[in-house]
């Protein structure tokens, strides 16, 4: 099956670079213990909300842990480096759709990212922190489907993100403000609702909260399943939208000259 | 004076290639505020919900995040392309440099200038209203104006000799990119931080280690808080100069040991 191809060989590239991940790991963890030790420090003579300060260190670390799952993909699904090579329009006449044929690459690495970067982070912090652990299986499958359906509008995002790079030439940017953004406005460091009103108020009308919030939050028992309708919601309008601007780019396509 | 003339003269080539791409040049300098503003709201929108961080206010939680951030700049701006000798060691680029006329590290400290408006105008605005702030309430006087600015050249020569000793480990091991990743970057962002909500072997590896503390928190001790005595500004910038130091010796060691790559 050309899905599963396309992903495991994805995977199986990544992993030559193994052991430099696992370095990049430890700078990784070092940053998520940073925002833990914020919230230490704020904690301290504090009551934090529904939160208690164990929960606040245990929404942290999770999030911390689950950037490697819907947060950090290939910038642009390796689109701007296609456009600048003249790539993009090959992939565009292969005879598989071009978002099928990214996703498809994307889930593989995502699945390495899981093994490798959110799995050994997980460990370390169950280990040093006073991480909640979840005591019924049941909320490890929705997590497990939260961060999945977080995982899928993230790559439909940086499809959206790498599109760009037709008109602009160079999508880093839009990556990186995205990024920045997507910490404020996902609840990664803050929850939602302690965010001022109008932040929150913008925040709840986008598809952010979805991509750490909602899935932390059901990890950590305070959701319940029935908010991943959300998820799906956008997860359906971002399909759209990819095989919209796919049709788009259809009829942009230039090749830079060289 | 030969070199820093030189270097000026490479300086202005590298703007003005880059500003072959104006748009190019602008768009990248707002984004790059923009990031930075959305970084230093986390922090605010924690302190004005929750007042403060073990005692620390918003105005000098601001003042720690200014300073080191425009150091930052002003190292990224003068040794631009020290963090990305990676990109120099596994392309073989480097070559060309060996072939110049200058020291090889001012030549790659002069590629790809650019100006960080994005970051210079976030630091000093934060800046201003920190220690505007501060001043109100007489927690500081005009005296901390010039001490503020030395500590900011001060860190920007400390953030630039970690820079550099990580760049010149890429001699031994080629990818340094995951090295930067602790060195400078983690390293970094703890110390955006009053050190003080951090662990022990933390805060012992900030100022020893990786002695990154010494950019910031250390002489705020005294400027702000005035703890210890002024000699904890001297001993921030003693403690650049001779890390500097020995980033030079060490990238000259480096330098020696340089093979170029196959292709």
């Amino acid at each position: 099956m050309l899905f599963l191809t396309l992903a495991r060989k994805m995977y199986l590239s990544n992993l030559q670079y193994r052991s430099a991940h696992l370095v990049h790991n430890i700078a990784s963890a070092l940053f998520g213990l940073i925002y833990v030790s914020v919230w230490t420090g704020i904690g301290e003579g504090r009551s934090l909300g529904e939160y208690g300060l164990n929960g606040i260190i245990s929404y942290v670390a999770f999030n911390q842990a689950s950037l490697w799952i819907a947060a950090f993909l290939n910038n642009g699904l390796g689109m701007e480096q296609s456009v600048r090579t003249g790539q993009i329009a090959l992939d565009l006449v292969r005879p598989v759709h071009l978002f099928y044929q990214l996703m498809s690459k994307e889930w593989g690495q995502i699945a390495y990212q899981f093994v490798y970067k959110f799995l050994p982070i997980y460990a370390l912090y169950f280990f040093v922190l006073p991480l909640h652990v979840p005591s019924s299986v049941i909320t490890y499958v929705w997590t497990a489907v939260a961060l999945t359906l977080a995982a899928y509008i993230s790559i439909c995002l940086n499809y959206i993100i790498g599109a760009a790079a037709l008109w602009t030439t160079e999508s880093r940017w839009l990556y990186w403000v995205n990024y920045a953004f997507s910490m404020l406005l996902s609840g990664f460091l803050i929850p939602i609702e302690w965010l001022p009103p109008w932040l929150a108020a913008i925040s709840r009308a986008s598809f952010y909260p979805f991509l750490h919030y909602v899935p932390t939050r059901i990890y950590l028992g305070m959701e319940s399943p029935s908010a991943l309708a959300g998820s799906l919601f956008w997860c359906a309008l971002f399909t759209v939208v990819c095989l919209a601007v796919t049709g788009m780019m259809r009829r942009k396509v230039e090749v830079q000259g060289g | 004076m030969k070199w820093i003339h030189m270097y000026a003269l490479l300086v202005r080539a590298s703007i003005r290639s880059r500003m072959q791409y104006k748009f190019n040049f602008w768009f990248s300098s707002i984004m790059a505020a923009i990031i930075n503003v959305v970084e230093f709201l986390m922090l605010a929108v924690i302190l004005l919900k929750f007042g403060h961080i073990k005692g620390w206010s918003l105005a000098e939680a601001g003042y720690l995040y200014a300073v080191l951030s425009l150091s930052k700049a002003l190292y990224r701006m003068f040794a631009s392309d020290v963090h990305h000798l990676e990109k120099y060691l596994v392309t073989g680029s480097l070559d060309s440099l060996l072939l110049r006329p200058v020291p090889v590290l001012l030549a790659l400290m002069s590629q790809n200038f650019s100006i960080k408006f994005g970051e210079l105008i976030q630091g000093i605005a934060i800046l201003a209203f920190s220690m505007g702030t501060m001043m109100q309430t007489g927690q500081i006087t005009w005296t901390a104006l010039p001490l503020t600015v030395i500590v900011i050249l001060s860190g920007s020569v400390l953030l630039f000799a970690i820079g550099l000793l990580t760049a010149t480990a890429g001699f031994w091991i080629t990818r340094i990119e995951e090295l930067q990743n602790i060195t400078e970057d983690a390293a970094r962002t703890a110390a955006q931080y009053p050190m003080s909500i951090y662990p022990k072997w933390l805060q012992g590896l900030l100022i020893s280690v990786i002695p990154v503390g010494f950019a910031n928190y250390m002489p705020s001790l005294y400027i702000l808080r005035h703890e210890a005595g002024i000699w904890l500004v001297g001993l921030s910038i003693l403690v650049a100069l001779a890390l500097f130091t020995i980033a030079l010796r060490a990238w000259k060691i480096g330098l020696a040991r340089y093979q170029s790559t196959g292709s």
